[in-house]
């Protein structure tokens, strides 16, 4: 996506829920999916008299992320009071970090079209989340299950020149978040939040024009259009206005991507700036933190995406972009690494994995760690190949049947006497005498130096032999029959 | 039988265990003084006659089986209506809490519960807290027993009257700028404000919630050191408290101390009142005697103390009242159709003028321009006093002045707020500072008494009560309570 003279600058606040048994600031469950306002407690509620209590669960994923973000872990931090009427804080104030927050800072390195690119982060800290609202025709009424569930906003630098650049960011602190084991991320019961700034100057330009935030994208895909679509908005606003300042003809404001009509709506001018009243809430202490805690934190951190990215492509070999999908998916990385061993070539593995069984499975939906296919399974139909027991075509026809049935591929090779391979050279070279008869023009092509001709005769082949013959011995069978009839 | 009402704490649970009298008569004497005197006092917003006297029977069936007893076994003591009871409302004295019950106990009264003391009832307040007469009370205007037609002082008016009315030997107080140490010396009581983190808050109503802290009131000082050492067991559900282990101040009142040095700011006291100053004077002469040594402080920094205070404590009660806006628990004005309109007329309809005073002047200074110049600046002179203080209390063991710069006021007498305010201009201090203060009685006035305010250093609650007892020991021939 191409601005011709324009340049986008884009950064990203990130909201993602904290995977704590409890509330940031109250014993009650933080769990999604309950019945509305069972997971709640007097702090939950804004009791009077009722007073937060800090979840150091909730500190120590915070930490995590900044040793993996390698960001300023700050040892005093604090809390503050965000005032603000809605129902869905019965305090009327949230609770985060506004003057001193806990992480500041920090780098997250990501790959774009296969050129690793650092973006820098420039704070993170910890906050309540919001209940919700739910409207029911008339009235409303409020479930406060969310209240208090413990989010880390992660706040970027505008570093961002592209819609791309904006996922790939954001990706990798989805994958972060869950290499780390802080959150589910999951984006669909938002526990995975991204708001945008967007704004777009001049190539050259260096001062930032007027942004428009894009609030509650809940997919990458959607991130990107929203992007693309936005900066093009601005672009021709621009356009269309040449000499009226900036702030005229874009004014501060709120938009939504709509995913149906695929394009971002205004939902507000921001007229004056909202007042929060930000003050240190008296309820809490500073926040302490030691460097022996984070030292103990940094002992337990596990292999993050950006180093097992360096181990994949450097070290097994794997393209950027199968490194790139394995790791966007930390399960199913973690599934490949347990399967690397029963394999002679983890390439393969990789495409038969994240290739043939995730884009199968997608069709119907289902995510491989779903589907009830053990990852040793499909290392063994990989090495099936390896060990030339069966071709590749047979193997996608294996493939199919283990997704279907969930059996073994020992199971289902067993059971089918057609997925034999054809590996007695004279019925072989029967087949290609016959080919070689009915497809004068290709051989004479071939002839004359055109490789296409030769794939041709290749594929009748397979096609005469139902695949079954290996690929290798007709590529050789063939060059040598070719040979023989000068 | 004799009057049980004029009995101190320790006198009614002693004579309840040696069986000179049953919990059940304790708690009929003090039920029926309430009856027969506080349709004039105004003291209780809410009398508990039917649990008491089942704690009553109980407490007597326990003594009669020998059962193991609660410390407090048998002591008639009030709660004011800012800390929770679970099941009991808690109005904080207002209309927007009308018909709020409270779902759980307050810290210090589970302890009093566990003590086995009689929570007899639920005290007047000014709304909220907010206020030095507990004239701002949505429901009722407390009297001075003392003299009548006289304020008892605030907020914790209705505690303090209940005290020296004998309708309880004991109560329960919130001091969040003299609260506490003000209607003390305005009833001839003596009135404590803990260390900042000495007693939780966990159940308290917050009003600036980094100033509040509950404390007791009592006739005696024995009584008061009691009922602090039971109310102030280390809490985990207040982040703010400092868990501080329980001292047994009781049983040491009388114990001697090398700590005899007083520090007075006599620049700051120079504009009170002569017939104040006369009785000051006078109970400093009294500590000389006993060989204190009385030196003058630089304090000048405290003539700041007002108005820093009236920049955080609203700051901190703009947020804390927040949620008062007829949405979750507090009172919705059933005509209001908006949110909008919840919110609105809710708020104005439900809460009092002087809560609504103080909300918008909070609301004011931590909006956006003005925080620089109102909070923060205020944030930072409180740094300063806490370190001056700390300073002069490393110099000197403690620091006296009057609690109050007069004696109680008419009910109606004050009109202007600023005058109001400058009711707390000694005691706010120690609230800004955290540091711990008393407030005993130094004199009388017009049948009206006046208290000697004692501040010593952080978590040093021991020595305010022994040098409140060398007072109380000399003064003890004109007592007020007889």
């Amino acid at each position: 996506m191409e601005y011709e003279t324009y340049e986008p600058v884009i950064g990203l606040e990130i909201h993602v829920q904290l995977n704590t048994q409890t509330k940031l600031f109250s014993r009650s469950m933080n769990a999604f999916g309950s019945e509305p306002n069972t997971n709640i407690r007097y702090t939950d509620t804004a009791q009077p008299g009722s007073l937060p209590l800090l979840n150091k669960k909730a500190v120590e994923l915070a930490v995590r992320l900044g040793l993996a973000i390698d960001a300023k872990i700050h040892l005093h931090s604090r809390f503050d009071r965000k005032s603000y009427f809605y129902p869905d804080s019965p305090r009327n104030y949230q609770i985060t970090q506004s003057f001193k927050k806990i992480l500041e800072g920090g780098k997250v390195v990501a790959d774009v079209d296969g050129v690793t690119k650092e973006f820098l982060v420039e704070s993170a800290h910890l906050e309540d989340d919001a209940g919700m609202l739910k409207h029911f025709g008339p009235f409303a009424g409020v479930d406060l299950n969310r209240a208090g569930v413990p989010l880390i906003e992660i706040v970027s630098t505008p570093c961002m020149r592209s819609p791309k650049e904006a996922a790939a960011y954001a990706m990798t602190i989805k994958s972060i978040m869950e290499y780390i084991e802080a959150s589910d991320c999951n984006m669909e019961e938002g526990s995975l939040r991204i708001d945008v700034n967007i704004s777009v100057r001049k190539k050259g330009e260096d001062q930032l024009r007027p942004k428009v935030e894009i609030k509650n994208m809940n997919s990458f895909s959607n991130m990107i259009t929203a992007l693309d679509y936005e900066i093009r908005r601005q672009i021709r606003v621009y356009e269309e206005n040449p000499g009226v300042p900036f702030a005229e003809v874009m004014p501060n404001s709120t938009y939504r991507f709509d995913p149906v009509e695929q394009k971002t709506v205004l939902m507000r001018k921001k007229e004056t700036a909202a007042d929060y009243r930000y003050f240190p809430d008296p309820d809490l202490p500073p926040l302490v933190i030691t460097q022996s805690f984070i030292d103990e934190v940094k002992k337990g951190l596990p292999e993050l995406p950006h180093k097992r990215f360096i181990r994949y492509t450097e070290t097994l070999g794997l393209s950027p972009y199968s490194a790139g999908v394995l790791i966007a998916d930390r399960a199913l990385s973690n599934a490949f690494e347990r399967a690397i061993h029963l394999v002679k070539n983890p390439i393969a593995l990789c495409n038969w994995l994240t290739v043939e069984f995730v884009g199968r499975l997608n069709e119907d939906k289902v995510h491989f760690m779903d589907a009830n296919i053990p990852i040793e399974n499909v290392a063994y139909l990989v090495s099936m190949i390896e060990n030339g027991v069966i071709t590749g075509k047979i193997a996608k026809e294996i493939k199919e049947q283990m997704c279907l049935t969930k059996k073994h591929p020992q199971e289902i090779f067993d059971q089918n006497p057609d997925y034999k391979p054809l590996s007695d050279t004279k019925e072989i070279e029967a087949i290609i005498h016959e080919v070689l008869k009915e497809n004068r023009h290709s051989v004479a092509d071939y002839k004359n130096g055109i490789q296409k001709a030769f794939n041709a005769l290749v594929g009748q082949v397979m096609k005469k032999t139902k695949g079954k013959a290996n690929p290798e011995i007709v590529n050789s069978l063939l060059v040598s029959s070719i040979a023989k009839e000068e | 039988m004799q009057n049980l009402t004029k009995k101190s704490a320790k006198e009614l649970h002693e004579g309840f265990l040696k069986k000179e009298w049953t919990a059940v008569e304790i708690a009929k004497a003090h039920l029926q003084a309430i009856d027969e005197n506080d349709n004039q006092i105004q003291s209780f917003l809410a009398v508990f006659s039917d649990k008491t006297l089942a704690k009553a029977v109980h407490l007597d069936q326990k003594l009669a089986r020998n059962e193991p007893m609660g410390k407090m076994a048998g002591v008639p003591i009030a709660v004011k209506d800012n800390i929770h009871i679970r099941g009991e409302k808690t109005t904080a004295a207002s209309k927007i809490l009308q018909d709020y019950v409270a779902p759980f106990s307050a810290t210090v009264v589970e302890a009093l519960e566990d003590a086995d003391a009689l929570l007899i009832g639920k005290t007047n307040l000014d709304e909220f807290a907010m206020g030095s007469s507990t004239e701002h009370s949505a429901y009722k205007v407390t009297q001075n027993p003392l003299k009548e037609g006289y304020t008892p002082g605030g907020s914790s008016g209705g505690s303090a009257a209940a005290v020296a009315a004998h309708f309880a030997p004991l109560s329960l107080g919130s001091d969040t700028g003299g609260s506490i140490r003000q209607p003390a010396s305005f009833t001839g009581l003596i009135g404590m404000k803990p260390t900042y983190g000495r007693v939780s808050r966990y159940g308290l109503i917050a009003f600036g919630s980094s100033l509040d802290q509950i404390g007791p009131f009592s006739r005696t000082v024995y009584d008061n050191a009691w009922l602090l050492e039971t109310i102030s067991a280390p809490c985990k559900k207040d982040p703010t408290n400092l868990r501080l282990a329980q001292i047994n101040y009781k049983n040491q009142l009388d114990s001697s101390s090398p700590k005899k040095k007083i520090g007075v700011p006599f620049q700051f006291l120079k504009k009170l009142e002569p017939r104040v100053r006369q009785h000051f004077d006078h109970a400093l002469a009294h500590y000389k005697e006993l060989g204190y040594e009385i030196q003058d402080i630089d304090l000048s920094i405290l003539e700041h103390s007002v108005s820093v205070y009236y920049v955080l404590a609203t700051a901190e009660a703009s947020a804390n009242l927040a949620r008062y806006d007829g949405i979750t628990f507090s009172k919705r004005n059933p005509e209001a159709k908006t949110l909008e309109e919840v919110y609105d007329s809710s708020r104005s309809i439900y809460l009092g003028h002087e809560v609504k005073q103080r909300i918008l002047l909070g609301t004011m200074v931590l909006s956006q321009g003005k925080m620089d110049e109102y909070y923060m600046q205020a944030a930072r002179v409180r740094q300063m006093m806490k370190h001056t203080v700390d300073q002069i209390l490393k110099e000197v063991h403690f620091i006296m002045t009057p609690t109050s710069p007069n004696t109680a006021f008419r009910i109606g007498g004050i009109k202007d707020p600023l005058t109001m305010y400058l009711q707390d201009i000694y005691t706010i201090f120690a609230n800004l500072t955290g540091h711990p203060a008393i407030s005993i009685p130094m004199g009388m006035e017009d049948g009206l008494p006046l208290g000697l305010q004692i501040v010593a250093p952080y978590h040093q609650e021991m020595d305010l009560y022994r040098v409140s007892r060398q007072l109380e020991v000399a003064n003890k021939h004109h007592l007020t309570h007889k």
